[in-house]
């Protein structure tokens, strides 16, 4: 309608509760609107807002009124007392709800509560008649001014306490149950209103029967009351929230009426009392309108007309003038005293209202209570009517604000703005006596009253954030639950944010006061001052070595473990110091050769060629230094050269007459030498008696034999250390001298020589080695030392002796060896012994004395042959094993049996089966081992002087040395003159006493040459030229020749 | 609601998880800039430490962390030598929300300020 003014309260009005409000007031809309205009003076301020609202639904709403006014109209016009009736009992039906709803309302408001009870009192006068109501209305307010009066000051009014008595006979009649009430109600119906008409006892009967039925209900609408009781019941009847709705208005109504008492009490005085005229005149009117027929009921109805008026007023918050004011009004019934009272109560009330509203209200309750403990059995109806009523009121405003038309809106506006004044005013002059009270209900009280200009709005915006609040913790709830069933949630372990330990006094002290003094001039860092290091583990080597090819089964080796590698180590190296030791032995004297080679090429070889130039066959000559100081006056009565090592010589010093500055002159020195090594014999060996033959070991010269004078055979063993024997320091050098390793003069006389040995000689294994004579160190090794020895002694007992090498020789000495030095490894085993001499023939019984034997030879070519030379001219020829061999002599050319010794005896080492014997007369021979005649025999070249030494040239077979008593050297070559010498050299200067022929067969490095030992104890190596020494084709053709010559003849 | 009501995102994405590091190192950011040289003073102390918070907090926002509820926590005191022990223990759903902090101390005052990313699921 206005829409300037279109604000809010709109939602306050639900449609429905228009619609009731329209049905309710359709009938009286007609008849009073006169009267309804007159309530929207009043009433303007909420009606304008909710008019204004919704301008469309009013709009609807009118024509809704209309058409149920029209219809209702006729309906309402017969019907009206039945509706009345009715009415009443179909409250009964939803007293409940009321009841309830009452006391909220009685809690939330107490001044209404006053209202409600003058309703509720009211409403009993309505139900019944209108004289009793009339009646009980005056005790009421007696009653209540009396009550409140006993309160204050107690009981004045005698008229109060009959009144009392009164209505508690009425009350106790009410308390009797439902269905007594109404008899009573009839009961007092007819006695005390005869008026009332008979239809409307009618009706009260069919409201009984109309209890259950709605349809009935809703027929009974013909008064304003019933209708707006039907409109409630419809209320009711809907949904739960329209109820709420309802409430919801009725708080907003009881707000409003409340701030209308605080104001409009004071300022609608005037207006009041106009409305009331206005109503006294409409009553008129409505007598004036109401039939004829319906008199009674009408003037009823005036009475109930006015009631309600009255009861808006109470409503509308009105206070006790304004109550008085209507009894003044309704006078026309009231009494004078009570209109008194009345004033005087209305005085006294204005003045509680002044001081604090709650006073009254207390009082009022109390009364109230009083009231009701009369009352109990009718208060549900009460209630129920009480209710009705305020609907009814309720509804009469909104009626009225809804009635507004546009031609009044100034005057309600004016009137707003006077309310607003008054606000301001009253509130004003509240907040100084109410100080006391908190600010906070006078700040209430501002928002209210704000609200009240600008709508109730505010009211309703915090329900709805309530619900909305609501709703949202309602989905949070939810939300929560659904989540939590997903999530865990724990505690997590506590963090440690922060730690700062206390700083201590000290750090505090220097924090603070240190470092006033200081200040940083300048920072020195020695950042290019760097070292670098590298620690690292000690790298651990160890020793290897290798060998390839592999020997021993060892191709490589050194320390694996420090302690068996040690062990290893020194085993190994002593097993490499043996085979060191044997290599630089040989390599020594290999070594010493050939220095001393150089030294008798460059020196004396020279020197003493020339010295000795004098002989014809000779090529040149060494002496070997025999001035030794043990050698010094000995004569050498013996030379012998190795068959093997032909450099290496033998030279038998016997013992001297001549005493020497060495005590060695018992003894029988036998020096080895080395032709190329002259300066100084190898060995020097050592024996008590004289010897009187000696030879080598065959093969390498490592043992030397030798056969002495007293019949005993003993060996040298070369390779003894020389630490075992005796040293003789003579001058600066050492001289180690060596006695015999074994010698058999321990070993049993039975199997010894018991007569002086004359020759010794090995049996050489096998011809064949014997006749190449070139074997090498190595077989001879391989063969080992095993090998027989053959010993001759005078008288002709030829022993053979087996060489064994002990593997180990015992330093304490042999218990069963005795001959056996200590430490010594060889030693002599008798193997057998045989007698070559047969029984002493007729020749030596004629005088000749025993035979003699002299010299021993073994067959080269089989060692099972041995030649032996006798005392007799003849060269005996046997076996080892006894066995008779032809020839058995071999004897010289002319006669058979003489007294000559056989003083030489040499087999041809050139293989050929020849042999030359040289004997004491002179006379030299030449046999074939087949023959027992000789093959030649010179006889005359020595001039008769005994033959001392006859040997082969060991390089021309042809060329042989003779050497006699006489110092002659005789030396032969058949193939140049085969009856006398080739050459014959006398020496005569210095005896010859001993002679030894050497030659190395060998095609590259061919020499040859003699040995001779002087009579000075001097000795001579003298070189053959080389046509003596170098071998031609002629001089094997030679000794064939012979050998023809021989077997021819 | 109702329509999401089967479909909770339980678990932040990857790119959205609260980083310690990351968070720390802004945190860290933050405490040198306004505090380079700061001296403490007992009237300034309140407002400076709401103030870090509040850059600490913005700048987390930027960072990202969708779907987390930051609560940045600053405590600031002056450093007169007394020992100080702060710690933290929170109820939270650990495989989620986590927390960083950072300290700045200097002579005259030290600083702890510490995120806590709560995830809302």
């Amino acid at each position: 309608m206005d829409p300037v003014k279109k604000i809010t309260k709109e939602d306050t009005w639900r449609s429905d509760d228009l619609k009731v409000h329209i049905e309710a007031h359709n009938e009286e809309s007609k008849r009073r609107s006169k009267r309804e205009e007159e309530h929207r003076k009043y009433r303007d301020g909420e009606s304008l807002d909710r008019r204004r609202r919704d301008p469309d639904r009013d709009a609807k709403r009118e024509k809704e009124k209309r058409r149920e006014r029209e219809s209702t109209r006729e309906k309402s016009k017969h019907r009206d007392p039945d509706g009345d009736r009715n009415q009443d009992d179909k409250l009964e039906d939803i007293r409940e709800d009321r009841y309830k709803e009452r006391k909220r309302e009685r809690e939330r408001d107490n001044r209404h509560r006053d209202g409600d009870e003058e309703e509720k009192r009211h409403s009993r006068g309505e139900k019944e008649t209108g004289e009793r109501r009339r009646d009980r209305e005056k005790d009421r307010y007696k009653d209540r001014d009396i009550d409140m009066y006993s309160q204050g000051a107690r009981g004045t009014n005698r008229e109060g306490e009959k009144d009392r008595d009164r209505r508690r006979t009425e009350r106790d009649r009410e308390r009797k149950s439902e269905t007594d009430r109404r008899k009573e109600e009839r009961r007092d119906g007819e006695k005390d209103e005869r008026e009332r008409d008979k239809e409307r006892e009618r009706e009260r009967r069919e409201r009984h029967r109309a209890r259950e039925s709605e349809q009935q209900r809703h027929e009974h609408e013909e008064k304003q009351r019933d209708g707006e009781r039907r409109e409630r019941r419809s209320d009711k009847e809907h949904s739960g929230h329209k109820e709420k709705e309802h409430r919801r208005d009725r708080e907003d109504r009881e707000k409003r009426r409340r701030d209308k008492e605080s104001h409009v009490a004071h300022t609608s005085h005037s207006r009041e009392a106009e409305q009331h005229h206005q109503e006294s005149k409409e009553s008129k009117d409505y007598f004036h309108s109401i039939k004829d027929g319906d008199r009674e009921k009408a003037r009823e109805r005036e009475e109930r007309d006015k009631r309600r008026e009255k009861r808006h007023k109470e409503a509308s918050e009105s206070k006790r003038s304004d109550r008085e004011r209507k009894h003044k009004d309704s006078s026309g019934h009231d009494l004078s005293e009570r209109i008194n009272r009345d004033k005087e109560v209305e005085n006294e009330e204005t003045e509680e209202n002044k001081q604090s509203s709650q006073d009254r209200n207390d009082y009022e309750e109390d009364f109230e209570d009083y009231e009701e403990d009369f009352e109990n059995v009718d208060e549900e109806e009460d209630d129920n009517e009480e209710e009705e009523e305020k609907e009814e009121h309720d509804k009469k405003l909104r009626e009225d604000k809804r009635e507004l038309s546009p031609k009044r809106r100034e005057e309600i506006e004016a009137i707003q703005r006077a309310i607003d004044e008054e606000n301001a005013r009253i509130y004003s002059a509240r907040s100084k006596p109410t100080t006391a009270e908190s600010a906070v209900t006078q700040s209430e009280r501002h928002s209210v009253d704000r609200s009240r200009t600008h709508g109730k709005i505010i009211d309703f915006v915090s329900a709805k954030q309530r619900e909305v609040s609501q709703k949202v913790a309602k989905k949070q709830k939810q939300r929560s639950e659904e989540l939590l069933r997903l999530i865990d949630l724990d505690f997590s372990i506590t963090f440690s944010l922060l730690e700062l330990p206390p700083v201590n006094e000290y750090d505090m002290y220097i924090k603070n006061f240190g470092a006033a003094n200081t200040k940083q001039a300048y920072v020195q860092c020695n950042e290019d001052n760097t070292d670098r290091d590298i620690q690292t583990e000690e790298v651990n080597t160890t020793d290897k070595w290798t060998q390839h090819p592999p020997e021993a089964n060892a191709a490589c080796g050194g320390s694996r473990a420090s302690e068996d590698s040690a062990d290893e180590s020194t085993s190994r190296i002593n097993t490499n110091s043996q085979r060191l030791t044997t290599f630089l032995r040989s390599a020594a004297q290999v070594m010493a050769v050939l220095i001393e080679e150089n030294m008798a090429e460059s020196n004396s070889v020279k020197r003493l060629r020339s010295q000795t130039d004098a002989l014809s066959f000779s090529d040149g000559c060494i002496q070997l230094n025999t001035k030794l100081p043990f050698l010094h006056g000995r004569q050498v009565s013996l030379l012998q050269f190795s068959q093997v090592q032909r450099q290496t010589l033998l030279s038998v010093h016997p013992p001297s007459s001549k005493s020497s500055a060495v005590r060695l002159d018992s003894e029988t020195i036998i020096c080895v030498w080395n032709i190329w090594e002259p300066s100084r014999p190898q060995k020097i060996l050592l024996y008590e008696s004289e010897v009187r033959c000696c030879c080598f070991s065959p093969g390498k010269v490592t043992l030397v034999f030798a056969g002495t004078e007293i019949g005993s055979v003993v060996v040298w063993d070369l390779r003894e250390h020389s630490g075992t024997h005796l040293n003789l320091v003579v001058g600066k050098e050492v001289w180690t001298l060596r006695y015999p390793t074994f010698s058999t003069d321990a070993v049993l006389s039975v199997v010894g020589h018991l007569s002086p040995v004359v020759s010794i000689e090995p049996v050489l294994a096998t011809a064949d080695t014997s006749l190449k004579s070139t074997l090498t160190a190595d077989i001879d090794e391989s063969l080992g030392l095993s090998f027989q020895l053959g010993s001759l002694d005078e008288n002709g007992v030829l022993t053979l002796w087996v060489v064994v090498e002990l593997h180990k020789g015992n330093d304490s000495g042999s218990q069963t060896d005795l001959g056996l030095r200590p430490g010594g490894k060889v030693k002599l085993l008798h193997s057998s012994s045989l007698q070559t001499t047969e029984k002493s023939p007729q020749d030596v019984i004629m005088g000749f004395g025993p035979p003699v034997s002299l010299q021993l030879k073994f067959l080269p070519s089989d060692s099972n042959h041995y030649f032996i030379g006798t005392n007799m001219g003849l060269v005996r020829h046997g076996t080892r094993h006894s066995l008779k061999v032809l020839p058995k002599f071999y004897r010289s050319q002319f006669d058979s049996c003489r007294p000559v010794e056989v003083t030489a005896l040499d087999f041809s080492p050139s293989g050929e089966p020849l042999f030359l014997v040289g004997c004491s007369d002179g006379t030299v021979r030449m046999h074939s081992v087949q023959r027992e005649d000789p093959l030649m025999e010179w006889s005359g070249c020595s001039s008769g002087a005994s033959i001392l030494s006859v040997q082969w040239s060991q390089t021309r077979p042809a060329v042989f040395c003779v050497l006699d008593a006489a110092s002659d050297l005789h030396i032969w070559d058949l193939t140049m003159k085969d009856y006398v010498p080739f050459v014959t050299e006398n020496i005569h200067n210095d005896r010859v006493t001993a002679m030894a022929v050497f030659g190395e067969p060998a095609k590259q490095n061919t020499f040859s040459g003699v040995a001779l030992a002087k009579q000075s104890g001097k000795v001579e190596i003298q070189y053959f030229k080389e046509s003596l020494t170098v071998p031609n084709a002629c001089d094997t053709e030679k000794l064939k020749s012979f050998l023809h010559n021989a077997f021819l003849i | 609601m109702d329509a999401g009501a089967s479909a909770y995102l339980i678990r932040p994405n990857y790119k959205d998880k609260f980083k310690a590091v990351l968070a720390k190192e802004c945190i860290g950011e933050i405490l040198r800039e306004q505090l380079y040289g700061a001296q403490y003073d007992p009237e300034e102390a309140p407002a400076l430490s709401r103030a870090l918070a509040d850059s600490i907090k913005n700048k987390l926002r930027d960072v990202g962390f969708d779907r987390y509820k930051l609560v940045v926590q600053v405590v600031v005191g002056e450093q007169r030598g007394e020992g100080v022990k702060m710690a933290a223990r929170c109820f939270w759903d650990a495989d989620t929300d986590s927390y960083a902090q950072d300290i700045f101390m200097n002579d005259s005052l030290f600083c702890v300020a510490a995120a806590f990313g709560v995830y809302y699921y």
